[in-house]
């Protein structure tokens, strides 16, 4: 059901539910869920629009190369501030062209993600403790453990469907069960050069769990491998957006109301309670107010803390829920970097090349032994996770790479020989490193004064540096994942360990924490400040953790929705 | 970062930018008729007859490029900078680009692309051009997947049924 605040209106009198989410990817999906599972009246903004199955085709034009689930830089934008010969310097991303949108859609980044899903390590929770202080960087541990999480980690296999093959392993956490609940994706050959060629290397490959079901499930078909997933939104219902596996089944609860083309330009509240969100319509620009019992902020980690310092108010004038002047600080992305290698027709060994080049099947291998590193020379340190892919299948991007040679481009016969030659005799396989962004005093996020999107509210200044650290670790681990495609033969290998964030990988900015003092949240993620406001995407972490985020975000909101949905018994009885 | 606008904006040479027209349709299309063959002429000698790849005029790449980059979703400022680029190239060779022999036209590009701002617009030039031949055919450039069959590598399934997801 999508339905108009009018018509809501129509319905119920007036636009008030038991609670109001703002944003709807994987936190905003889960706690609907749960909420309108629960019997709840919930209301699901969303700023960007909502697709069908069948609008997420494999246009590379459209979803990989223009901003079009994005909004246009010039309409809305960031600053980013970054060092430069000394001094900080904010650029728009206007002017730069690097946008910090991920997915504005219903499901948000989630329709987009690779879905390549790993769960936190116990020690990821307590990484203070763990390792102790690290100068300038600004790490503590979490309030809860790996044990309170664990539960909700398996409901997402479940609900959100993880397909896998659990293989033990010193760094696995623990699971409550013995796997996972369907088969894995089908895999590409590759797969038996890379485990041979690790074994050979003493090292293991594990099976990547994935967010995608094999096999159809509630509604959802299983994969059907069109060979383009990541960045692309999933027609078969397999991948487990926050659309697909939360929202859809919401709706047919009859609790939900979906509100597409909604922008939330700040809160209303009073010392203790947020009374109303102003929303714009991005269609008709018309202003209206929403009323909640309780209000969930999931707008992406950035962007939740930019409407809360937006909406700052006499009582809370350097941002809601900011009465511990931690709010936006301590902004996290995820660390490493990646390498790549080229598999030649040539040279290959041990798969036929006609296999490797089959379209559409998965890699699923990742490597976890570098997780926690103890070097005999370095000592003991954070590590990070592994994973090994093909080069991304988009055709455009990797015809792309072969128009210069010697810093000349190349145009003529002599590219067709290029591109002809790199598409139909070789195929990329490559690393990607997760490790953590370690939490410092210059990543933040602040309003900028200087600029306005054109809904008229002050943009996110993202002031970015990484820990020297995080340099550190992924270096130590690219050196070792080169070796691993040498071993699988493969040629022309490099890597790129660099400070600049995957900014579809970010978190942190409203830390949880025991202490109102030093935090945003509490171990809730329910705001020290003022108890109907809850913040449910991922900028609740202190520490990121070496692996992708989405898992964590997901479990994690699921557990904030088993806290609100207690709330709330507790106001009905 | 690069700071893209600034760049693209205020490094002509030649203060041919006309940005703050750059939204009026009538405008560009004027701006655009005038580089147009030349645009053509560029794409056709870096994608010519007889290689691997398809020949630019066989998959209408000046066409598509006009296309491309008068939809909304496209950069304004670099959509500027294609026709600032094609003026200020034509204004170093004169008119004549367009009939010159081959040889000429290495000559003239290769000269062309010494300067930043002249590798630049070659760049996107070629950019749009490889966009024409190895997007979806509902781009009307790789006609029967032309440009796919070329290096034997496909889109994934579902093709889009329209352009730029909803038109």
């Amino acid at each position: 059901m999508v339905v108009t605040l009018g018509q809501i209106k129509d319905i119920y009198g007036v636009s008030m539910y038991d609670v109001v989410i703002v944003g709807s990817g994987a936190s905003g999906g889960a706690v609907a869920y749960t909420l309108t599972k629960a019997g709840y009246k919930v209301a699901l903004l969303e700023k960007g629009k909502l697709l069908s199955r069948d609008e997420f085709s494999k246009d590379e034009l459209a979803y990989c190369r223009r901003d079009i689930v994005t909004p246009n830089l010039f309409d809305e934008y960031h600053t980013i501030e970054e060092k430069v010969n000394g001094k900080w310097v904010a650029t728009p991303t206007y002017e730069s062209g690097w946008s910090f949108w991920n997915g504005n859609i219903v499901g948000g980044s989630s329709n987009l993600m690779s879905g390549m899903f790993h769960r936190l390590h116990p020690d990821d929770f307590r990484l203070r403790s763990k390792y102790g202080k690290i100068d300038g960087a600004n790490i503590v541990d979490w309030p809860i453990s790996y044990e309170e999480l664990e539960p909700y980690y398996t409901k997402v296999e479940e609900i959100v469907g993880v397909s896998g093959d659990f293989r033990p392993h010193r760094y696995e956490p623990k699971r409550s069960t013995p796997n996972f609940p369907q088969k894995p994706t089908e895999e590409n050959s590759v797969t038996k050069l890379i485990e041979k060629s690790c074994k050979e290397l003493g090292i293991s490959a594990l099976v990547t769990p994935r967010a995608i079901l094999s096999s159809g499930k509630n509604g959802r078909n299983g994969c059907t491998y069109s060979n383009f997933c990541g960045s692309y939104g999933c027609s078969s219902g397999a991948k487990g957006s926050s659309r697909e596996a939360l929202i859809r089944p919401a709706l047919a609860t009859g609790n939900l109301t979906l509100l597409p083309h909604k922008y939330v330009k700040k809160l209303y509240s009073t010392k203790d309670r947020v009374t109303s969100a102003v929303i714009v319509d991005t269609l008709t620009l018309k202003e209206e107010q929403i009323e909640g019992y309780i209000f969930v902020i999931s707008a992406q980690a950035h962007e939740s803390v930019r409407l809360l310092f937006n909406s700052a108010n006499k009582y809370y004038p350097n941002g809601l829920a900011n009465s511990s002047g931690e709010l936006g600080k301590n902004l996290i992305f995820s660390g490493g970097g990646a390498g790549e290698g080229e598999l030649h027709k040539d040279s290959l060994k041990d798969i036929e090349f006609k296999e490797l080049i089959k379209t559409g099947l998965f890699v699923n291998r990742s490597i976890l032994d570098w997780y926690f590193i103890d070097d005999w020379w370095r000592g003991k340190f954070k590590g990070g996770l592994v994973e090994i892919m093909f080069q991304h299948q988009n055709i455009i991007s990797r015809s792309l790479q072969n128009t210069y040679s010697d810093g000349k481009l190349v145009w003529g016969k002599e590219l067709g020989e290029r591109i002809v030659d790199n598409m139909t005799n070789q195929k990329s396989i490559r690393f990607e490193i997760f490790n953590d962004w370690l939490p410092n005093d210059n990543c933040f996020v602040s309003l900028d004064p200087n600029h306005k999107d054109k809904y008229g509210m002050p943009v996110g200044k993202l002031r970015i540096q990484a820990h020297p650290q995080d340099l550190k670790v992924g270096n130590y681990i690219a050196k070792k994942c080169k070796k691993i495609l040498k071993q699988m033969g493969a040629k022309n290998i490099y890597f790129d360990i660099s400070s600049t964030p995957p900014q579809n990988l970010v978190a942190g900015g409203c830390r949880f924490g025991d202490d109102p003092k030093k935090s945003v949240l509490n171990r809730d993620c329910q705001s020290h400040d003022i108890a109907n406001l809850f913040v449910a995407d991922a900028s609740f972490m202190p520490t990121g953790g070496s692996v992708a985020y989405t898992w964590t975000i997901y479990a994690n909101a699921f557990r904030v929705a088993d806290k609100i949905v207690k709330i709330l018994k507790y106001k009905n009885n | 970062m690069l700071k893209r606008r600034s760049f693209l904006i205020f490094t002509s040479i030649l203060g041919l930018s006309s940005y703050l027209n750059a939204g009026k349709k009538s405008k560009f299309d004027m701006e655009f008729k005038k580089v147009k063959l030349t645009i053509a002429s560029v794409q056709e000698h870096m994608f010519p007859k007889g290689g691997l790849l398809p020949y630019a005029k066989d998959i209408k790449a000046t066409q598509f490029l006009y296309e491309t980059i008068n939809h909304k979703s496209y950069d304004r400022d670099i959509k500027q900078f294609i026709i600032d680029g094609a003026n200020e190239f034509i204004c170093r060779e004169g008119s004549g680009f367009v009939s010159m022999t081959e040889s000429e036209k290495e000559k003239a590009l290769r000269s062309y692309e010494e300067s930043k701002r002249g590798e630049m617009w070659l760049n996107w030039i070629m950019t749009l051009t490889m966009e024409a031949m190895f997007s979806d055919p509902i781009y009307g450039s790789n006609i029967k997947e032309i440009g796919w069959s070329a290096i034997d590598s496909y889109g994934g399934y579902p093709r889009a049924n329209k352009r730029y997801i909803w038109g």
